[in-house]
């Protein structure tokens, strides 16, 4: 089973290399609305906390739901049959989930070089900050991935995976920002613990509910 | 279902005459204000319980592939949502003449805003696939999945920061202090009566729908 998700993971990462295009595209959508906010905030720049931590995963979610909505699209419609025969539901899911993971990373960390380059960063613990992008594009990846194949199916994609994901990652959306602003401050496990905790459960929730809805939506 | 209806009128009567007649404590700011508690709650209340009952015939219908839950499923999430912006408009009126405003940036009050959200696109999901068994089955799958993501909305992350609205940092439901008895006597027949309405509304929709099939 570990074999096959990572099959088709590499098969995902090397279309993408091939083509190219497609990963460079959403990198450079997330470049360009961060030098838009830039450009925005005009000489002064951003002065507040508050405000630097929304922006930056306000720019991260919509990088995410671009790049995500794209996961399942460039599987052609044979191509749905050819895997109903060679792989079973639960695999395809966590390939899905494990490729938009990695994707959602590197796309993480680029954004955060740039923006930091450009509107600068307040962030004081940079190995809490490191660790809070990695675990935050889990969750993101953990919750729109299903969303992606709901939206998938219905084939009306832009407009319908926005409107579905953005009220069903706004939890998410507010514990990454609550720990973010602990996490420039002077940092302490103290304060970080319940949300963490909150964020592992809702890991384990979305987790486990795309396995057994993937299976059910999958079932043509 | 003959005595569902029975007990819902009866309570929904007494709720009516009690809560608008029957003496309540005098607070400060409260004043009479504090009879909107009768019918904002269990608004809430209804809701939840409505919503569950939505998620559970989805989950129903994904298992068994009848699809009469999936008929089921949005009628209880369509009174469930009817049933959350008549809690959000009285809500707004109490807050109107207690807090001083219509809308505050209150985490339960843009949990519940939300939760509407995720509803209301669960609808437009429904409106946008025209084949039946296509639209039944993923609009089951994306309803299991937002119910489950509405529970931390509106019952975790609210309980996590200061709110407005009383007992929050703890659990209300366990808070004795919360609430006096003279507005227990009124309030818990008025959550039952409002949920007994709530099944009644939707069994009656969902008949309508049947027959018209």
């Amino acid at each position: 089973m570990l074999k096959k998700i990572f099959i088709i993971v590499s098969k995902d990462l090397k279309i993408d290399f091939s083509q190219g295009h497609l990963f460079f595209s959403v990198a450079l959508y997330l470049v360009s609305s961060i030098f838009v906010v830039y450009l925005s905030f005009g000489p002064v720049g951003i002065k507040d906390l508050s405000t630097w931590v929304s922006l930056f995963w306000v720019l991260i979610l919509f990088g995410s739901i671009t790049s995500i909505s794209n996961s399942f699209l460039h599987e052609s419609k044979k191509r749905d049959y050819y895997y109903y025969f060679l792989l079973s539901s639960t695999e395809l899911i966590f390939s899905k989930l494990l490729y938009n993971f990695l994707y959602l990373i590197i796309l993480c960390f680029i954004a955060f070089g740039f923006y930091s380059l450009l509107i600068g960063s307040f962030i004081e613990s940079y190995l809490f900050f490191y660790f809070i992008l990695v675990v935050g594009s889990l969750s993101i990846s953990n919750c729109l991935t299903l969303v992606s194949a709901i939206s998938y199916q219905v084939r009306n994609n832009s407009t319908i995976m926005s409107v579905l994901s953005f009220p069903i990652i706004l939890p998410i959306l507010l514990i990454l920002i609550k720990i973010t602003k602990i996490s420039a401050l002077n940092f302490s496990w103290n304060l970080v613990q319940d949300d963490i905790y909150l964020l592992i459960l809702l890991n384990v929730i979305t987790l486990s509910l795309s396995k057994i809805l993937f299976s059910y939506l999958w079932r043509n | 279902m003959k005595w569902i209806k029975i007990i819902c009128v009866f309570l929904l009567g007494y709720v009516t005459i009690a809560g608008f007649l029957l003496d309540v404590p005098a607070l400060p700011i409260l004043n009479e204000a504090i009879r909107v508690l009768f019918f904002h709650v269990p608004m809430w209340f209804t809701m939840i319980f409505l919503l569950f009952m939505s998620a559970i015939n989805s989950y129903y219908y994904i298992s068994k592939g009848r699809i009469n839950y999936d008929i089921k499923s949005n009628e209880y999430a369509n009174v469930g949502v009817f049933f959350g912006m008549l809690g959000i408009i009285s809500g707004m009126l109490w807050a109107k003449f207690t807090w001083g405003t219509y809308w505050t940036n209150d985490p339960k009050l843009n949990g519940s805003a939300l939760g509407l959200l995720i509803y209301f696109s669960y609808f437009i999901l429904r409106g946008s696939i025209k084949d039946e068994l296509k639209k039944a089955k993923i609009s089951s799958v994306y309803n299991i999945f937002a119910f489950a993501m509405l529970i931390p909305l509106i019952f975790i992350l609210p309980r996590m920061t200061d709110s407005l609205h009383p007992g929050n940092g703890g659990n209300p439901g366990f808070n004795v202090y919360d609430m006096n008895s003279q507005l227990r006597i009124v309030f818990y027949p008025s959550v039952i009566g409002f949920i007994l309405l709530g099944i009644w509304i939707t069994n009656m929709r969902v008949r309508i729908k049947f027959l018209n099939k």
